[in-house]
């Protein structure tokens, strides 16, 4: 057994000789091969990196994308009356809580706006409002839940006095009430985290504005 | 990933050249000696029956230093690539998280919620129940957090506000030396959502807060001032990250103020 081991790995031993100048080439395309396949992988998963969040972006005719277009037409009107009352109302109270509202949904709008960017998308929908909501029929003469009348919005803009904050106060609690009833739609129906987020947050804000609103409608009425 | 992609081409021709060159040794005396095959010839030099032992050593001699380099350089990859992923991870890691690893600090929103909620916004002295406050009921009117250095107190009924808008409100003790002040001052001065105070009566030389969240420290040196701005400035705002900081009140003096009536500016 030793014997024929020993010639065998002498054999075996002086055939590397020869063959070595073959194996060091074999060895570098081997290294080549190996360096090759790390390349493809790394761009592979770079590729799949950079496809998979276009892939999975919502669509045009998706909820986030509805809840994004039609929230920012909601928002931009209650910024509208927040900077009325900010400039024209009686109670420092009021004028407060107006700039917070106007500048915090100018901002909303601007992180709505950027998902829409980010998606690819149009700022501007081809369906009707709130068609992305499941019970959509909630549109009346072409205003979401909770917006003020044209008329309304003209009498806010002509009041005096103590008459703007009580028209504003009215006006934003029925806004921030339609404003969450949307906000809910969009909650129960996404997944998508980061319109989540924004919505908790949102939907938080406005509940707790609600609070404060009602307080001062009472103070407005004294 | 873009600092491995240099990383491999540039190690895999030190990995070739290292088998080149005894390869591109060889051929010049073996092409003397008239046959390409004796590879071990040069090393050993002699003729004969030791031949055949000499390769043996000679090609393990060669399988080693590749290996090791191979190694080497796997190692190396591994490390980078595993070293950017990590870094990558923790960049990513959400706020709450990075915050809640910051040693010592008391997270208010977890061991005790209820102590935040409140119903709407109330005038006149509140009281709180930690000291500096962290969050809670508050004033109509938030402390302007645009970056204010206080030199005096200020009314904790504005700055919960604050806080409330996403403001990190450093507090210290009225008797902190001056070079500490400055280097917190210098922390605060000209950077939205921050605001700085002195506070009577802190258990602490300085006293960090964000909305739910509080962190006590010795010395104004202590590295754990700025992972707690980097991780809830702004973060730990309830209404968003476009919470207002301006059009708030610019004055000290604990007793929160009533808004003054100001002329419409129709």
């Amino acid at each position: 057994m030793t014997a024929p081991t020993t010639t065998d790995t002498e054999y075996d031993e002086t055939q590397p000789a020869p063959h070595e100048g073959g194996r060091a080439p074999a060895r570098r395309y081997g290294v080549l091969a190996l360096a090759a396949l790390l390349v493809v992988g790394l761009l592979l998963g770079y590729a799949g990196g950079l496809l998979t969040p276009r892939l999975t972006r919502p669509g045009d005719a998706s909820v986030e994308a509805g809840f994004a277009r039609d929230m920012t037409t909601h928002h931009a009107q209650a910024v509208e009356m927040s900077l009325i009352a900010y400039r024209s109302a009686t109670l420092p109270e009021v004028r407060q809580i107006a700039v917070d509202i106007a500048t915090g949904q100018q901002g909303e709008i601007g992180a709505m706006q950027t998902w829409l960017r980010e998606w690819g998308l149009s700022p501007t929908g081809s369906k009707p409002p709130m068609s992305w909501m499941s019970d959509g029929a909630t549109v009346k003469d072409g205003l979401m839940p909770g917006m003020a009348t044209p008329q309304q919005m003209a009498a806010l803009r002509d009041a005096k006095g103590i008459e703007v904050d009580r028209q504003f106060l009215t006006l934003m609690y029925a806004h921030h009430l339609g404003g969450i009833h949307m906000i809910d739609a969009a909650l129960g129906e996404t997944d998508n985290a980061e319109v989540v987020r924004v919505a908790e947050t949102m939907k938080a804000t406005q509940q707790s504005e609600l609070n404060n609103l009602r307080q001062l409608q009472a103070q407005a009425k004294g | 990933m873009s600092i491995s992609t240099p990383g491999g081409p540039e190690r895999r021709p030190t990995l070739v050249s290292t088998g080149k060159k005894p390869a591109a040794g060889r051929p010049a005396p073996d092409a003397k000696a008239g046959s390409g095959k004796p590879t071990g010839s040069p090393r050993a030099g002699g003729k004969g029956p030791r031949k055949p032992v000499t390769p043996v050593k000679v090609s393990q001699g060669r399988a080693w230093g590749p290996i090791a380099l191979f190694v080497a350089v796997g190692v190396l990859a591994a490390g980078i690539i595993g070293y950017g992923a990590w870094a990558s991870f923790q960049g990513s890691k959400p706020w709450d998280k990075k915050a809640n690893a910051i040693d010592g600090i008391v997270n208010i929103r977890k061991t005790d919620k209820t102590s935040l909620d409140y119903e709407s916004h109330k005038s006149g002295p509140l009281t709180y129940k930690y000291s500096p406050p962290v969050g809670g009921v508050h004033n109509a009117a938030w402390q302007n957090c645009m970056g204010d250095v206080y030199d005096a107190p200020i009314a904790s009924e504005h700055a919960v506000h604050s806080l409330e808008h996403g403001a990190v409100w450093i507090t210290y003790r009225p008797d902190l030396p001056k070079d500490q002040v400055d280097k917190l001052a210098g922390k605060v001065r000209g950077v939205e959502k921050m605001l700085m105070s002195p506070y009577e009566g802190l258990d602490k030389p300085i006293s960090l807060q964000a909305w739910g969240y509080q962190l006590k420290v010795d010395n104004a040196d202590d590295k754990r001032i700025d992972e707690f701005i980097k991780d809830l400035r702004v973060n730990a705002s309830v209404e968003g990250p476009t919470a207002l900081c301006n059009q708030g009140v610019t004055a000290t003096g604990t007793t929160p103020r009533e808004l003054q009536q100001q002329p419409p500016t129709q």
